[in-house]
């Protein structure tokens, strides 16, 4: 990742410290994750400590420090989907990929991660995986979700 | 496009407006907001637009996406204005029988209307669905009639009148007069009086101030700024430009939470629409007021609800709260004079200077003025938003409007104020719901929260989820909420598990009390308030978990067990797939059995057996 | 000219400069307050709440930080009562269940009237007082140290193994920090940590109920101005 390819980014915010969650925002949704070698990046073109940077990217749950598996599948555990069960859809994704939230399969292909709360509370329990919102989850659906993402992860893997 | 400068200008725009609609005969509105969306709404809108143009027919019919409209359980809805037929659950194969039918022949399609459970009859308007009946919809009712992304809708029913009308009508001093008479208190949680927030900002000394609108909906359950500003950003801004008015402030942020991108782009496209009209800017109505709006992003933050959090993320900071011993209406962003309301304050304000402030004083209780909005979540058939007068009874919202608990469960208590709320037990349903009434039984209204819980909700596991969220969303700077939410947290984990004591429930209390006296913020004051509430109405619960080392609702892991019912089981084998641990062992047809040793108790069997066989012990 | 302004501490009249928190305030008085996270001359955080006081306005009572109050003309402040003393007392005891290892964090325990310790202990090495990173400013005033993460992950981190490029080996940070001092019975070991209470025989019951300082030692740990060293 040269510098070049945060510069778009950087655009009209350089030496303007307040930018920086806005940059950062913009920097976690194009490579997926702040790496280090960004933050120091940011720290100097903003014009500021690179522990300040740090400070901040490892405050807001917004921004990942690790590289985030190829699809992210986030289970909302706000009150309204706990009450209708969403404990058993963690426990679903976690038993089914061996992994807890926050954490990536080995394959890079799986992170699961919690929410608290995405404001889709009718339609209880909810889960996002990559950018579409789905609603009235159970286990068993969350389980053919997953095969079916898997299933044609393989198939493009072997189509190529 | 030409900016307006007088109201004349405004009513001709709009007058324009309405002349270029005559021909529409009428208007098919869809709900486009999050929860119709994710039921596929928008292939529903897909397929009317295919529809109108085959038929020819879009001169006079016209086709507007709202947002919107509360009645989420019966998504996607649709209305035809100008008779408002209401249809429910409606699929994109409607369509056409839909142009057909209704829009061609006004005749209504029965199996799209809402059936009322009650009387099992079908109900045809929108305003005769009891579940709107029973409302008020003062700001709601708006989300039906305007695009989101259309300043004209806005404007065609009256947007920005009372923009024109407090700029040029009236003084600031007399707008935040009229703000104060009205009584409307923070509807973001806090319900401190906005007038008298306006009022000592306007007074504070300094030239440079700020309004900010606080879209960082935190409250899990809570989805009502959302809606409003996703489906009706323009009056946000228009209540903010006149605060802004009133106050003396030339610059605005809103800052929206991350987790709401639609709301982000909506805001954007009002403020860039605004701005080319003239509403906002330099010069805004031809006067030499001037005021500007900039859109921000939360990054994940509960903590950044909280006031002084906010606004040091607004500065590129860590949202870590500081003493509020001088307040942010004097020192605020960048230590000036700042006044923060959330979405919902600012979306009364249109109406009460329009409308006056006696119309908002007529409605609500004595203490709490207005209406209020409510996420009406959890164990409740008619889940969704519901915008009802201050002071209502807790029983009419759950059951009238809410329409009681499906499946017949019997409901238990209701949560409010997310997790700095507490628990209401269904015997104090009678209570009204309002600031104050609400503040004495141990919980509070907060931004508007409603969960329904029902007998299968285990109260202490409740309090040890709201904990575990606080924990979560702690930002660690002060001892109280840092180290005592996590002991709180270990405690009533070892409640939980079958390890508590007696002495744990005067512990707990003991540590709730400190933490609400010491902590910094608000987030740390009320954190206890979820434990409190709960062992203050729920104690035989407590005392089961400790004495009897039992969970009464069945939902704390380690206190119960799961065995299958062999007078039920099928055999169908659903629960063995299920099973991620493979604890289950069975053959086709016959019984199954579940072997405790690798049963890991995560619930799903029970979930997913259709024959009620799986039992808790 | 600065101005002073004169101040009610549990009925003393105080003059103090303004800008001066109730905090120092009262120390230089000879009132004891006990504190963890001020450090003279660097800005006041609020961030431990042992300092807190009852502030009187109106005949009511709002329980606020000293460090962060400033003072004002006829402000009435009260440090010592039984609901200041009880809350306090459960704040230190959870300080002391987080990090039992240290002299300073026992003494100030034991200063705040914790006899009993109603936690299973923990066996922190730091609790995030913050005062290292408020005193640091490292090579070519980039800071360093700082606090990262947030809520129970919060930690005080020097990035990406910088260390070594921006310190300055000031050493204030270790001067400062209550940590370096282990509790008079020594290093204990997990599982086997307590409240030495050794002190405890040493002090009167007047040492501790009134509130006035004694020039003890236990201010040592935590820099207490007023401390014999």
């Amino acid at each position: 990742m040269s510098k070049t390819s945060i510069d778009s980014i950087l655009e009209g915010r350089r030496s303007q410290p307040n930018q920086l969650i806005e940059v950062l925002q913009d920097i976690q949704e194009k490579y997926g994750y702040i790496s280090e070698e960004n933050m120091f990046t940011v720290s100097k073109e903003l014009g500021m400590p690179v522990i300040d940077v740090y400070s901040v990217a490892s405050f807001y749950k917004a921004f990942s420090l690790k590289p985030r598996g190829k699809n992210v599948i986030t289970i909302c555990t706000g009150t309204a989907c706990h009450v209708r069960g969403a404990k058993l859809i963690l426990n679903q994704a976690s038993g089914q990929l061996g992994i807890s939230s926050g954490e990536m399969t080995d394959d890079g292909q799986f992170t699961v991660e919690h929410v608290n709360c995405i404001g889709a509370c009718a339609l209880a329990p909810v889960v996002t995986e990559n950018d579409t919102c789905h609603h009235h989850m159970t286990p068993g659906k969350l389980r053919k979700l997953i095969k079916s993402i898997q299933k044609k992860d393989t198939e493009e893997v072997a189509n190529e | 496009m030409n900016k307006i400068k007088t109201f004349k200008e405004l009513e001709e725009f709009r007058n324009k407006i309405i002349n270029n609609r005559k021909n529409n005969t009428s208007t098919i509105v869809v709900c486009g907001g999050t929860g119709c969306k994710a039921s596929r709404s928008k292939d529903v809108i897909d397929a009317l637009k295919k529809e109108i143009n085959q038929q020819g027919i879009s001169e006079s019919v016209h086709l507007r996406t709202t947002g919107c409209h509360g009645f989420c359980e019966q998504g996607p809805l649709v209305v035809i204005e100008p008779k408002n037929i209401f249809y429910c659950h409606v699929s994109p194969d409607d369509a056409e029988e839909i142009i057909s039918k209704t829009i061609q022949n006004n005749e209504t399609i029965e199996r799209l209307l809402y059936i009322d459970p009650v009387t099992g009859k079908t109900i045809e308007t929108e305003t005769e669905v009891p579940f709107y009946k029973s409302q008020d919809r003062q700001i709601l009712s708006q989300n039906r009639q305007v695009d989101p992304c259309s300043i004209d809708d806005y404007i065609a029913i009256g947007g920005y009148n009372a923009l024109g009308k407090a700029l040029l009508d009236i003084s600031p001093q007399s707008i935040v007069q009229e703000v104060i008479d009205s009584g409307l208190r923070g509807r973001g949680g806090g319900g401190f009086p906005t007038g008298r927030k306006w009022a000592e900002c306007r007074e504070a000394p300094g030239n440079e101030k700020y309004v900010i609108c606080n879209a960082d909906e935190g409250d899990p359950g809570a989805y009502m700024d959302r809606c409003v500003l996703e489906g009706n950003p323009h009056l946000v801004l228009e209540g903010m430009i006149i605060g802004a008015w009133a106050i003396g402030a030339n610059q605005g942020y809103i800052y929206v939470r991350n987790e709401y991108p639609l709301a982000v782009e909506n805001v954007r496209i009002a403020v860039k629409q605004a701005r080319d009209l003239g509403l906002l800017g330099e010069n805004i109505f031809g006067t030499s007021f001037s005021f500007d709006i900039e859109i921000a992003r939360g990054g994940g933050a509960f903590v950044c609800g909280e006031s002084t959090a906010l606004m040091a993320s607004l500065e590129g900071r860590v949202g870590e709260p500081r003493p509020k011993d001088v307040h942010t209406v004097i020192d605020g962003l960048w230590h000036k004079p700042t006044t923060l309301n959330n979405v919902e304050t600012w979306a009364n304000i249109p109406n009460i200077i329009q409308k006056g402030s006696s119309f908002f004083a007529s409605k609500g209780s004595k203490g709490s003025k207005g209406t209020k909005i409510l996420a009406l979540t959890g164990c409740i058939k008619n889940t969704g938003l519901v915008e009802v007068e201050m002071g209502t009874p807790i029983k009419t919202v759950v059951y009238d409007i809410g329409g009681g608990a499906p499946k017949g469960k019997n409901i238990k208590a209701v949560q409010t104020g997310g997790p700095s709320g507490g628990c209401i037990p269904v015997d104090k349903f009678d209570l009204p719901l309002d600031f104050d009434a609400l503040y004495d039984a141990g919980s509070m209204i907060g931004s508007g929260g409603v969960v329904v819980m029902d007998e299968n909700t285990c109260m202490v596991d409740v309090a040890k989820y709201f904990l575990n969220f606080l924990q979560d969303e702690s930002c660690g700077k002060c001892v109280p909420c840092r180290l005592g939410v996590d002991r709180m947290l270990e405690i009533i984990t070892e409640i939980s598990d079958g390890r508590g004591k007696l002495e744990h429930i005067s512990l707990l209390e003991e540590l709730g009390e400190t933490i609400s006296y010491t902590a910094l913020c608000g987030l740390g004051k009320t954190a206890a308030n979820a434990v409190t509430s709960t062992l203050n109405y729920f104690k035989e619960e407590y005392e089961a978990h400790i004495k009897d080392k039992k969970c009464p609702a069945g939902v704390c892991q380690e206190l119960i067990s799961y065995s299958i019912d062999p007078e039920n089981c099928t055999g169908c084998g659903v629960c063995l797939r299920g099973c991620p641990h493979e604890a289950i062992t069975g053959e086709k047809k016959k019984v199954h059995s579940i072997n405790l040793e690798l049963c890991q108790k995560c619930g799903i069997c029970r979930s997913e057996c259709k024959f009620e066989a799986i039992i808790v012990n | 000219m600065i101005q002073e302004v004169t101040v009610n501490i549990n009925g003393a009249l105080i003059k103090a400069a303004k800008g001066t928190s109730i905090l120092d305030a009262a120390l230089d008085y000879g009132i004891c307050i006990p504190h963890l996270c001020r450090v003279p001359y660097v800005e006041d955080l609020g961030a431990c709440r042992l300092c807190i006081v009852e502030h009187v306005v109106n005949g009511r009572s709002k329980i606020t930080t000293s460090c962060t109050l400033l003072v004002q003309e006829g402000m009435v402040v009260l440090t010592n009562t039984d609901k200041i003393r009880k809350l306090r007392r459960n704040l230190a005891e959870l300080l002391v269940a987080e990090a039992p290892n240290s002299r300073a964090i026992q003494d100030i325990a034991l200063r705040c009237g914790v006899r009993d310790v109603r936690y299973p202990f923990r066996n922190n090495d730091c609790v995030l007082c913050g005062r290292c990173v408020r005193v640091c400013t490292g090579k070519l005033a980039e800071k360093p140290l700082g606090f990262v993460g947030r809520g129970k992950n919060r930690r005080v981190e020097f990035p990406f193994d910088l260390r070594s490029e921006l310190c300055n080996d000031c050493g204030r940070c270790i001067e400062l920090c209550p940590m370096t001092m282990p509790a008079c019975d020594g290093m204990m070991k997990p599982g086997e940590e307590h409240l030495c209470g050794n002190c405890e025989s040493k002090l009167s019951d007047d040492d501790l109920a009134l509130g006035y300082c004694v020039g003890c030692y236990f201010g040592e740990g935590f820099h207490c101005e007023r401390s014999p060293n």
